[in-house]
C-alpha cells in the first residue's frame, strides 16, 4: 500500500566529483516504524537523509513522502519532516527561546500557535530555565537538546536524527533514547543514522545496514542476527586437556589453552549434548558461555569488516 | 509567488532584528564616519577647494558620502547574514523549512535594504543638519531604497557564492570602494581622464550618487532621467540574479 509509507526513496545516486557518496538506494519506511540506519563513517547515511530534507541534491532517483515527491511538493513533504542535524548550529544573536519561535515561524506557524509547543519542548528537554540565554551561554549538552527541540517544534510526522548521540554524554544519552521511544509510541515515524550498535538494538523495529553508498541489507535486529553464521559456545575447562576428546572433532572448534570454542550455527540446541559429552569423559566444565550476537557481527559478517574502524 | 507569509515574514524580521540587535557595529559606524568626513572636510578643507556645479565642497560630497553608507550597509548586511549562517551551521535548518527560493531571498534582501535605507536617512538627517538642501525628499528617499535594494540583492549574490570573510572583504576592498571612488564621491567626474568617464557609464554607484545629488542638490553629472532608468533596471537585474542562484541551491545545497 502506497499510502502506507512515510519514506520512499527510489534508486537514489549522489556523487561529489569522483566519490560515489550514495550508490542506488531503495528504502522504504513505513508509518509510526523506527528505522535505524547503521553504517560506519562516510557509509552515506547522512547523505541519503539530508536527501530527504532537499539539503542533498540527488544525481539521480526520487524520494516520497507520504506520497508525494519532494521537489513537486516542496510545502507538504518539508512540513511533514523535521530533522535534527549531527552539526550542531549556532546562533548568537537571539535567546533560544526567540530561535524556536522563528523555526516555528518558517514553517509558517505564527506566534501565538506556536507558544504552546515550544513550551512543552522547553520543558519536556530540560530548557525552560535557560530559555532566555543566548547560545554561547548554554553547555553543549544543552544545545544538542535546542537542535532537538528545533526539530519537533512544528510537530512533524517524521523525525529524523542524524548521529543524535554523537559526542554525548551517558545520561543525555538516555533521556534523548527515552524520549525518542515516547515520540515512537505517539506514532512518529522516527528515521536515526548512528555508527552505535547498542542505540541501533535498542531503539530501532528495523534496521538498515549501508555501507559504501549501498543499503546492504535491512530486517529486524532479531532477524538480522539470525543472519549471522559464526555463533560459537565457549568452554572454560577446569584443567587442561591432557589429549583431546574424539567428539570434539565432530565440530568446528579451536583450543587455546583451557578454553574451547565450539562454532556452531544453533548454540543454544547444541549445548546439552556437548555438556553431556564432556560430563561422559569426565572432563570438568568451570564455565560455559554463549556469546550474543550484536549487530557488530552481522556488519562483519556482512562486509568482513568492523563497523567502527 | 509567495505562499508560506508567515514564514517570509518571520524570516524577513530575523534579518531586520539580526542588525538592530548589533547596532553598534550596523548603526553607528556610519554615522560616525559621515561626522568626521563633514568636520574634517567642513573645518580644514573647505576654504582650499572651490564650489563645484555653483555647491560648496562640503555638501557637494554629501549624497556620495551618504550613498556610500547605504551601499556598504546594504551589502554587508544581506551577504554577511548569509555567510555566517553558513559557517555557523544555521542555514540548513532554514533550508529544510517550507520556504521557497524567492520567499527565501526576498527575505535577506529586505532585511539588507531595511538596514541600508535605515543608515540612509539617518545619515540624510546629518547631512540636513549640517546645511545640505533636500530639493526633493519622496525621490530622495526612493532612490535611497532603490540602491539598498540593489546593493543587498548583489550582497546576498555575493554572500551565497562565498566561503569565507576574506573572499567577502575581497569583494568590498576591491569592488565596492573602487567603484565608489570612481563613481564621484569626492568630484565630479568630468574632472577625471577620459578612461575613468568611460568606465563611469557602467558604474551603478556612479548613477546612485548622480541620482541622489540631483534629488537633494539638484546638480548631477549624469542626466536625472538616465540615472533613473539605469537604478531601476539595476535593481531588476540583481534582484533577478539573487533569486535565480538562490533557485539554483548553488553552495548552499550540495
Amino acid at each position: 500500500m502506497k499510502n502506507n509509507l512515510a519514506i520512499k526513496i527510489i534508486n537514489l545516486f549522489k556523487s561529489y566529483e569522483n566519490v560515489k557518496a550514495v550508490n542506488g538506494i531503495d528504502l522504504e519506511i513505513k508509518k509510526g516504524e523506527f528505522y535505524g540506519l547503521l553504517g560506519p563513517n562516510g557509509a552515506g547515511k547522512s547523505t541519503t537523509i539530508n536527501s530527504i530534507t532537499s539539503l542533498v541534491k540527488p544525481s539521480n532517483g526520487s524520494i516520497e513522502i507520504f506520497g508525494k515527491n519532494i521537489e513537486e511538493d516542496f510545502r507538504f513533504a518539508r512540513s511533514k519532516v523535521g530533522i535534527a542535524h549531527q552539526e550542531v548550529s549556532q546562533d548568537w544573536f537571539f535567546p533560544i527561546e526567540q530561535l524556536l519561535y522563528f523555526q516555528a515561524g518558517f514553517y509558517g506557524i505564527p506566534r501565538n500557535d506556536s507558544k504552546e509547543r515550544i513550551e512543552y519542548l522547553l520543558n519536556k528537554l530540560g530548557l525552560f530555565k535557560h530559555r532566555s540565554k543566548k547560545m554561547r551561554e548554554l553547555s553543549g549538552g544543552m544545545k544538542r537538546r535546542l537542535q532537538i527541540a528545533k526539530a519537533l517544534v512544528h510537530d512533524p510526522d517524521i523525525i529524523i536524527l542524524d548521529e543524535p548521540t554523537a559526542g554525548v554524554d551517558v545520561e543525555l544519552r538516555h533521556d534523548l533514547w527515552s524520549y525518542l521511544q515516547e515520540l515512537h509510541s505517539e506514532g512518529k515515524t522516527i528515521l536515526l543514522t548512528t555508527h552505535y550498535i547498542d542505540e541501533a538494538e535498542l531503539l530501532c523495529e528495523k534496521v538498515g545496514i549501508i555501507d559504501k553508498g549501498k543499503l546492504i541489507v535491512e530486517d529486524s535486529v532479531d532477524n538480522l542476527k539470525k543472519m549471522v553464521k559464526n555463533s560459537s559456545i565457549e568452554i572454560q575447562l577446569k584443567d587442561i586437556l591432557e589429549r583431546k576428546p574424539q567428539f570434539l572433532n565432530d565440530y568446528e572448534h579451536n583450543i587455546d589453552d583451557k578454553k574451547i570454542h565450539i562454532i556452531t550455527d544453533k548454540p543454544n540446541m547444541e549445548l546439552p549434548s556437548i555438556i553431556l559429552k564432556f560430563s561422559e569423559k569426565a572432563i570438568k566444565i568451570e564455565d560455559i558461555h554463549i556469546p550474543q550476537t550484536s549487530l557488530e557481527d552481522v556488519f562483519l559478517d556482512l562486509t568482513g569488516r568492523k563497523i567502527n574502524d | 509567488m509567495i505562499k508560506n507569509w508567515v514564514g517570509f515574514y518571520t524570516l524577513s524580521s530575523r534579518e531586520i532584528m539580526r542588525f538592530f540587535s548589533v547596532w553598534r557595529q550596523t548603526i553607528i559606524p556610519g554615522i560616525v564616519t559621515t561626522l568626521l568626513y563633514i568636520f574634517v572636510f567642513g573645518v580644514a578643507l573647505e576654504n582650499r577647494i572651490t564650489e563645484i556645479g555653483g555647491v560648496s565642497y562640503k555638501i557637494y560630497i554629501l549624497p556620495g558620502l551618504l550613498m556610500m553608507n547605504v551601499i556598504t550597509n546594504a551589502t554587508a548586511n544581506s551577504a554577511s547574514s548569509m555567510l555566517q549562517m553558513k559557517l555557523l551551521q544555521t542555514l540548513p535548518e532554514l533550508l529544510i523549512t517550507p520556504l521557497s527560493s524567492l520567499e527565501l531571498s526576498l527575505s535577506f534582501i529586505i532585511g539588507g535594504t531595511i538596514r541600508g535605507f535605515v543608515n540612509g536617512v539617518l545619515i540624510l538627517l546629518i547631512c540636513w543638519l549640517a546645511g545640505m538642501p533636500i530639493l526633493n525628499l519622496p525621490l530622495t528617499l526612493l532612490f535611497i531604497f532603490l540602491v539598498a535594494w540593489s546593493f543587498s540583492s548583489l550582497g546576498l549574490f555575493v554572500g551565497q557564492l562565498s566561503d569565507s570573510w576574506d573572499q567577502l572583504a575581497l569583494i568590498q576592498n576591491f569592488v565596492i570602494t573602487p567603484f565608489s571612488f570612481l563613481g564621484g564621491i569626492f568630484y565630479s567626474i568630468k574632472m577625471l581622464p577620459a578612461w575613468a568617464m568611460t568606465l563611469s557609464q557602467v558604474n551603478p554607484i556612479y548613477y546612485a550618487i548622480s541620482a541622489l545629488r540631483e534629488a537633494t542638490l539638484g546638480v548631477s553629472d549624469a542626466p536625472f532621467l538616465t540615472s533613473s532608468i539605469f537604478l531601476i533596471m539595476f535593481t531588476v537585474a540583481t534582484t533577478v540574479m539573487a533569486v535565480q542562484l538562490m533557485a539554483t541551491g548553488k553552495k548552499i545545497r550540495f
